[in-house]
């Protein structure tokens, strides 16, 4: 179970996540929600460990401690467009690792399982730099895979991929979460959000309003008071509220 | 080709470069006469050319070679901007300017210690300039900022030269040379170098893993912080010991990377001892190169040389990959 209290982030002035207190069981997939700069990929961050916070989280405080315990996709994943993508997926293998970086037996199963899962065995012997911008994904989401953490945390994998793509980087993270894992993806769609999701975090200038499966989570008012759209799909203006 | 054996090509090219600079020079001296010469069993212009003058030379091209290439592979991995170079993040600025301090205030024995503790300063200045945003672009804008101050400063200094000849003294110095490299000088800056290189082969796993950004490493446990003090530290110590021994020799640092990466395909953990070893190997070449062609007049300068041979290649590779 991962449980997070009262997590505030602030940068310089301005709080962007503002005590924020969850919990969420192992092998659950949450969808954390919310319109742009409300706060998402600071959470995200933070529980990461990636930005200082306020607030406790159950993850370990100490880097590398904490780096075996969950893995990060973030937003703008990159990597050399020279390097095989077989080296990619092994650097997920990075927090078990030694000062050289020598594989063992169970890194090699464990980038072998996390390849299979996400079909980029395939892409073996290929330099990263010849794959299309959803294979690219798939091959950051294999990476992260590779670490084999408790808990997954992705920025908006989704992003600027054709649905082929988003479906498939969602399956892959559902698959995850049934083989155990939980897995907390940013997600703008909110329909994919609804498919995926076992709860729906929703998020609204840095605060968490409204946790729960997407029937509650994701209601008229919520809809309207966050999204500022209906559910039927339109917009509301300023005016009306 | 394995990486493992580009490590034993490259090792093999420094060791024959070595070989046939302490055969060639202004005198042919044959096998025999070399083999002599190193265990001082030649006759006496034999020893004193092997090991006063032609050994040294070969040693100290190799070691600032070496400390140079494998800063240039470092600083590319760690900021991940292939035009980032010791000269650029103002490594070589600040060792230059320690030592021409020490040249102009009339303190010659002081070069090294001067070089090499600029070297220092300035990496400690850059570390804490970047202290507010650690990392890459942190320190590229603190080293681009100190090595700007410290070449303005290092024209003030010329600026007040005392005579035209202090002036072109440290003119040529700047240059960069090995003809006055002598036994102190390997035995100063080869430990330095060594300890600078195997801070920056230490960082190399880590760089690897900075290759996928610098959010995702961290959360992959690296710790940005360390990985830069080796990075800073090991291009001090590398470039201060080399700046002081042989002066200012610009571009290896930035093509030998980047040449070895397209032909070996290897990561920035493997990058650095390659670079190492052709950078060393480059030098010793260029310097033999230098020996052989410069008259009795006024000899070619090795900074000079290094550029005019590694510019036309460096562009010809731009454009092929491109």
């Amino acid at each position: 179970m991962i449980e997070l209290k009262n997590i505030s982030v602030r940068y310089g002035q301005k709080t962007v996540v503002d005590k924020v207190s969850a919990a969420c069981q192992s092998g659950q997939f949450i969808a954390l929600v919310g319109p742009n700069g409300s706060g998402k990929s600071s959470l995200l961050k933070a529980i990461a460990g990636l930005v200082p916070f306020d607030g406790t989280t159950s993850l370990p405080a100490e880097r590398r401690a904490r780096a075996k315990q969950l893995s990060y996709l973030a937003q703008n994943s990159t990597a050399p467009n020279d390097r095989l993508v077989e080296d990619i997926i092994a650097l997920g293998r990075t927090p078990f690792s030694g000062p050289f970086m020598r594989l063992t037996a169970a890194d090699k199963a464990a980038i072998d399982a996390a390849a299979k899962a996400c079909e980029t065995d395939s892409f073996f012997g290929r330099k990263f730099g010849t794959l299309s911008g959803g294979q690219k994904m798939r091959v950051h989401l294999s990476r992260t895979l590779a670490t084999q953490a408790p808990l997954i945390l992705a920025d908006e994998p989704t992003t600027a991929l054709d649905p082929y793509y988003q479906l498939s980087i969602l399956n892959i993270l559902r698959e995850a979460t049934r083989a155990g894992s939980t897995a907390i993806v940013a997600l703008h769609d909110l329909k994919l959000a609804e498919r995926f999701a076992d709860q729906i975090w929703v998020m609204q200038a840095g605060q968490l309003v409204k946790t729960g499966p997407a029937k509650t989570a994701l209601s008229e008012t919520i809809m309207r008071e966050v999204f500022r759209v209906t559910l039927s799909g339109q917009i509301i203006s300023k005016h009306q509220n | 080709m394995s990486v493992r054996l580009w490590l034993g090509l490259l090792s093999a090219i420094c060791l024959a470069a070595i070989a046939g600079s302490l055969l060639t020079g202004s005198t042919w001296i044959g096998v025999p006469d070399v083999f002599a010469g190193l265990t001082g069993k030649a006759s006496d212009p034999v020893n004193t050319i092997i090991q006063s003058i032609r050994l040294p030379r070969a040693l100290i091209a190799a070691i600032v070679g070496a400390g140079l290439g494998a800063s240039g592979a470092a600083l590319q991995g760690f900021t991940r901007n292939p035009l980032a170079a010791p000269g650029l993040l103002g490594f070589s600025a600040c060792a230059a300017l320690g030592a021409v301090l020490a040249l102009y205030f009339n303190y010659p024995n002081y070069v090294t210690p001067a070089a090499i503790g600029f070297a220092l300063m300035g990496a400690l200045a850059m570390t804490l300039f970047s202290r507010r945003k650690p990392g890459a672009s942190g320190l590229v804008l603190a080293g681009i900022g100190i090595g700007a101050l410290a070449t303005s400063v290092t024209g003030l200094v010329m600026n007040f030269a005392p005579n035209p000849w202090a002036l072109s003294e440290l003119v040529y110095w700047l240059m960069g040379s090995l003809k006055n490299a002598d036994t102190v000088d390997t035995l100063t800056a080869g430990p330095l170098t060594l300890l600078g290189c195997a801070c920056l082969i230490l960082a190399g796993p880590a760089l690897r893993v900075f290759g996928l950004g610098e959010e995702t490493a961290r959360s992959l446990g690296m710790s940005i912080g360390r990985t830069q003090a080796l990075v800073v530290l090991g291009c001090a110590l590398c470039i201060g010991s080399g700046v002081a021994v042989a002066g200012a020799i610009g571009f290896v640092g930035l093509f030998v990377p980047h040449i070895l990466r397209f032909l070996t395909r290897a990561d920035e953990a493997w990058l650095i001892p390659l670079s190492a070893l052709g950078g060393a190997g480059f030098l010793i070449l260029v310097d033999s190169f230098i020996r052989l062609t410069s008259g009795p007049g006024t000899p070619l300068y090795l900074g000079i040389v290094t550029s005019l041979i590694g510019v036309p290649f460096f562009l010809w590779l731009a454009w092929r990959q491109s």
